[in-house]
């Protein structure tokens, strides 16, 4: 019990908490889950009400409550804690160097000048908050100062008033250890002013004022919290009128503190949470302080002759001289310390690496697919594919389900824009090594798991198929002597929320939703073909028989031509722009590829970069299609207007489909509509069209919708909903400018430039993440401010 | 001597100054800059010492009516005074009590625990937690602790008061701690010990003579912790003490007539607790 007792307690859990604090701060807005300007609104869900302020523990989204108007106060604390220790060491740290140095030095003199320590004095005697208050005050409130430097202009002043009573009480002490002998002895032997202070009376004084810079740390934070009670709030205070009401700009502890000063007749909790990790911070400090002193203290103190009530019993741990340093057998303090920064460390690694890991949809299947595709003179394919799936989900699976849409355009199908019929022969399918049982209807394939493989969460599944494609088919399809290959392979399909996310094919829009993975094709062609396909590095042409791979995309696309010529031209960052064509159309060739040079190297400069090093273009007959690195567009049709439009809008998609994924069947207008939007702004935007002429085609889509009569539909139905595309193409565009056009100005001084800005801004938070409705609203309103409510004119939320 | 009156004549500039400071500060909305408007000063002090010179205290603006600061300030001051009296003599004597004449009990621990725990606060932490908390007890039991209605009386004040108190007992119970404990070990101690003279003879004419003076040196520091924890308290607690007058307006009259009447009544706290002290030692030690 008594060696118990003698432990510094204080010490290792003052160094413990002060650790976190600079671990909180350091990673703290990178751990908020809601950003500042992102409010709970009130709700009815399962039959409760939910509204501002919430209690704290109640939910799982906002674990310490909210306040008054919604904001999440973990998140503010998050956010506001590295304004208050940062600025409080900021301050510490300047008024600890001049006023030691100036202490030192002044504790020299002989005689101190009168006036000096008559205006010590005098200084002692003023509350240091109050000549702050008075600075502060006809600057801080709704200040026209950027919230930096109204930060500079605090740390200074205040670094300044404190500076005279540490210059205080450094001199005392320099002045007493001035009298020393020992320093007698060493001016005796020469030594010169620097030498003495350096070199013998800093010394013994470091310990002391190690102990005395972490006090003024909360002193500092006290001084932060005597002003926030006043209303000065460090870095700015928001005062709104009628009723009145104080807000802190930083959002810094004692700001919230102050802010919520008034909450201490009802909803408690909005003081009583900031005014907690406030104190956390205060006695963390004061707690290490304390810890260093009884340190230092019980090195050095003598034992009392009589009986009194506060004897430290501190063990003191003292400094062996001429000892060899032990590595082999560090103390448990060294190992102790050693580990907490190896915990800090990991952890900030974790929460660094992690942070963006609750943007966007979860999908809990991933698969990476190994393809060997062997293609004979009659232009059928013999292929095996592997494909390593892992089960991310805590829930065991029964089935594994696949798209395999080849098998849609089998003889007797009913899509009449496929002429052709194609040919799928499934010869065998394995997983983990044994046969199994499988069903395949449409283009669902569902692979029966065996009970003793339920459990595992990686499978790897091998299908062995045949299959020639339609002619003049839909994106899977043979065009004369050239075949693409789309959909072509047992695609994974997503596990979201618990069950298999698989919808049947349909005609028209894409109907198919996966994750982003790995591919490796091994080919042989016959002779005279050439291979084009989403992989960074084509082979040449001629090349029949080698290894195609890609990482990190939605799809692999393969085309397999004959006779086509290949113009080349480069975009920003190197990236080659390849197209091929045939020369039976009448489109001009160089105004093609100059326009889609122009598109991607305005989208690489306004958005950000393209994900690939490569981007094919194929002239053909067909659909105008988007696959990653790849698009097709149609050289036979006669809307000159359309062609150009669709190449631009193609290329959109690499980014908007190849990057940032969303659900297809459900959520398609995430990257049609985005992508129109994006595609009528580079011709707003890059070619100065009118606005009517860069919009037009969205435009007409709504007025074909009028002409039809067919009335109002979200945007966000799915497929088999869909009353007409122009709901899942032109409503999104029509309503991402409108709202543009209303809120440009809080982020900008331009349309064009805002809209581009936010594309690039929406691109980057969710670069290969899967985004839906609900993603797309939280994004959108916290960008321009707006509720809600704000998009139920055209989303369903 | 001449100390003191250098240290009046720059407490009284400090004040001067620091009354002008909301007056020359501005925010220059064109260039969004911080501007200094030191020519003004002249003018502001000019009409300080010309109001004061006339024998008035001059007038001050309570929201719309302008009102003279002589009619008011007399209540007000005496508040204030009152809180700091009390607060700061009872703060000492607390202190002195517990630090070296009770230390060794063991009920003292208790406190001492008590009060490590308070100190580890900050002060505005304690004053908004003792708000809470009096707020808890009027919804528990109905009773009225405390009052923010100016016109309360004891109900009003007793609470600043003891608020006023805390800091400087904290701050000094500590400082007579670590001085009663450098002090024991001392060898006069030793030899007072050695003669066998009791706990109590050596507690006051051997301890307290010699910590005194750190007392007395510290005095200042202390009355000017009470003093920013006032502001604090009766800004928080709406006690219609002086630091309205400070508060509550942008001009330096007020300003600076609230200033001075705090320098005043630091002053009248000092001279009681040195008072307090003299009559302890005439009481008490042989000189």
């Amino acid at each position: 019990m008594n060696k118990l007792l003698k432990i510094n307690f204080s010490l290792y859990i003052g160094i413990f908490c002060v650790s976190l604090l600079l671990f909180l701060c350091v990673f703290g807005p990178m751990m908020a889950s809601h950003s500042l300007t992102e409010t709970l609104e009130t709700q009815y869900t399962d039959g409760k009400v939910i509204s501002p302020p919430m209690e704290p523990f109640e939910s799982k989204d906002y674990p310490l409550g909210t306040d008054k108007w919604g904001y999440d106060l973990l998140s503010m604390i998050f956010h506001g804690i590295r304004y208050t220790v940062f600025i409080a060491l900021a301050i510490t740290l300047i008024k600890m160097l001049v006023g030691t140095v100036l202490g030192l030095y002044i504790g020299q003199w002989k005689r101190t000048p009168s006036w000096m320590i008559a205006f010590e004095n005098a200084w002692s005697y003023v509350p240091l908050f109050l000549i702050l208050y008075f600075f502060m005050r006809p600057i801080n409130f709704n200040s026209q100062l950027e919230t930096n430097t109204l930060l500079g202009y605090f740390i200074l002043i205040a670094s300044i008033i404190s500076i005279p009573s540490i210059v205080s009480s450094v001199r005392l002490k320099t002045a007493e250890l001035n009298k020393s002998v020992y320093i007698e002895a060493a001016r005796a032997l020469g030594a010169s002013r620097n030498r003495l202070i350096w070199k013998h009376i800093f010394p013994q004084l470091k310990e002391t004022i190690l102990v005395m810079f972490i006090l003024e740390i909360v002193y500092v934070i006290t001084i932060m919290g005597q002003l926030a009670l006043v209303n000065i709030f460090v870095g700015g205070t928001l005062v709104r009128f009628d009723p009145l009401i104080y807000l802190s700009v930083t959002k810094e502890l004692s700001g919230l503190v102050g802010q919520a000063r008034l909450n201490i007749y009802g909803n408690t909790h909005i003081l009583i949470v900031p005014l907690i990790v406030l104190l956390f911070t205060t006695i963390s400090f004061s707690l290490l302080a304390n810890g260093l002193k009884n340190r230092f203290q019980s090195n050095y103190a003598r034992t009392p002759w009589i009986k009194i009530g506060q004897v430290p019993r501190m063990k003191p741990v003292r400094k062996q001289f001429g000892e060899k340093s032990k590595f082999r057998s560090p103390s448990g303090e060294k190992l102790a310390f050693l580990s907490l920064i190896i915990v800090f460390i990991g952890a900030g690694t974790y929460v660094y690496l992690t942070k963006d890991s609750d943007v966007g949809v979860k999908n809990f299947s991933k698969a990476a697919y190994e393809m060997q595709l062997e293609m004979d003179e009659n232009g059928e394919f013999d292929t095996a594919v592997t494909i390593q799936v892992k089960n991310k989900s805590d829930d065991d699976w029964d089935e594994l389900v696949f798209y395999f849409i080849p098998n849609v355009f089998k003889e007797g199908h009913a899509f009449e824009s496929v002429k052709g019929s194609a040919k799928v022969k499934m010869k065998e399918i394995e997983v983990n090594g044994e046969k199994a049982d499988y069903s395949l209807e449409k283009d669902t394939l569902k692979i029966v798991l065996p009970n003793n493989m339920k459990e595992k969460r990686k499978h790897t599944v091998k299908v062995e198929y045949e299959f020639t494609p339609p002619e003049q088919g839909v994106r899977f399809s043979k065009e004369k002597d050239n075949y693409y290959l789309a959909q072509w392979y047992p695609m994974l399909a997503t596990y979201q929320n618990g069950k298999w996310n698989k919808e049947d094919y349909s005609d028209g829009v894409e109907t198919y939703h996966v994750d982003f993975a790995n591919y490796r094709v091994e080919y042989k062609l016959p002779e005279g073909y050439t291979l084009i396909s989403s992989a960074e590095k084509d082979p040449k042409p001629g090349v029949n028989k080698g290894t195609v791979k890609m990482k990190k995309v939605r799809d692999f696309f393969i085309a397999v031509t004959k006779d086509m010529d290949i113009h080349e031209t480069t975009a920003n960052d190197g990236v080659k722009i390849r197209l091929f064509t045939k020369s039976d159309h009448d489109k001009k060739i160089d105004d093609s590829l100059a326009l889609a040079k122009g598109a991607l190297s305005f989208y690489q400069e306004k958005i950000g970069a393209y994900p690939h090093k490569q981007l094919d273009i194929i002239l053909d007959n067909g659909p105008f299609m988007e696959y990653p690195g790849v698009v097709t567009i149609n050289p036979y049709i006669q809307d000159m207007n359309f062609y150009r439009t669709s190449i631009v809008h193609e290329i959109a998609h690499q980014y908007f489909y190849g990057v940032v994924a969303n659900d297809q069947y459900n959520e398609g207008w995430i990257d049609e509509g985005i992508t129109e939007f994006a595609t009528s702004m580079y011709f707003y935007a890059a070619e100065n069209q009118r606005e009517e002429q860069a919009f037009a085609i969205p435009k007409h889509r709504m007025d074909l919708i009028k002409e039809a009569g067919l009335g109002r539909q979200y945007s966000n139905v799915p497929v088999h909903e869909l009353k007409h595309t122009g709901y899942m193409y032109g409503q999104p565009t029509v309503e991402l400018l409108k709202m543009m056009k209303v809120k440009y100005r809080l982020k900008g001084d331009d349309v064009k430039e805002v809209s581009m800005q936010f594309l690039s801004d929406y691109y980057h938070h969710f670069m290969y993440k899967e985004v839906n409705t609900e993603e797309f609203v939280r994004f959108t309103k916290d960008y321009f401010l707006v509720p809600s409510g704000y998009f139920n004119g055209w989303l369903n939320k | 001597m001449l100390r003191i009156i250098q240290q009046f004549i720059i407490i009284f500039l400090l004040i001067l100054s620091l009354a002008a400071l909301p007056m020359i500060i501005e925010v220059n909305s064109a260039e969004n800059k911080l501007e200094w408007n030191f020519e003004q000063l002249p003018k502001i002090y000019g009409s300080f010492i010309s109001e004061v010179s006339k024998g008035s205290l001059g007038s001050y603006q309570l929201g719309t009516q302008v009102r003279e600061i002589e009619q008011d300030i007399g209540d007000n001051f005496l508040t204030s005074l009152k809180v700091m009296l009390i607060g700061v003599n009872a703060s000492i004597i607390i202190s002195l009590l517990f630090g070296i004449f009770l230390s060794r009990f063991r009920l003292t621990k208790i406190f001492n625990f008590f009060i490590n725990i308070l100190a580890a606060i900050p002060d505005f932490i304690i004053i908004i937690m003792s708000m809470i908390l009096a707020v808890k007890i009027y919804r528990w039991t109905g009773i009225r602790v405390i009052s923010l209605r100016p016109d309360a009386g004891a109900l009003n004040t007793w609470f600043p008061t003891l608020l006023v108190a805390i800091a400087p007992t904290l701050y000094l119970f500590k400082l007579i701690a670590v001085k009663y404990f450098q002090t024991s070990s001392e060898d006069y101690i030793k030899t007072a010990v050695a003669k066998g003279m009791s706990l109590n003879y050596i507690n006051f004419q051997h301890v307290y003579k010699n910590i005194e003076p750190f007392i007395t040196a510290e005095l200042v520091k202390v009355i000017s912790l009470a003093i920013g924890n006032l502001f604090i308290i009766e800004y928080i607690l709406n006690v219609s003490g002086i630091t309205k007058f400070i508060f509550q307006s942008n001009e330096i009259q007020p300003i600076a007539i609230g200033l001075f009447a705090m320098l005043l009544i630091s002053a009248i706290v000092y001279v009681s607790v040195r008072l307090v002290f003299y009559l302890f030692k005439r009481g008490f030690i042989y000189e």
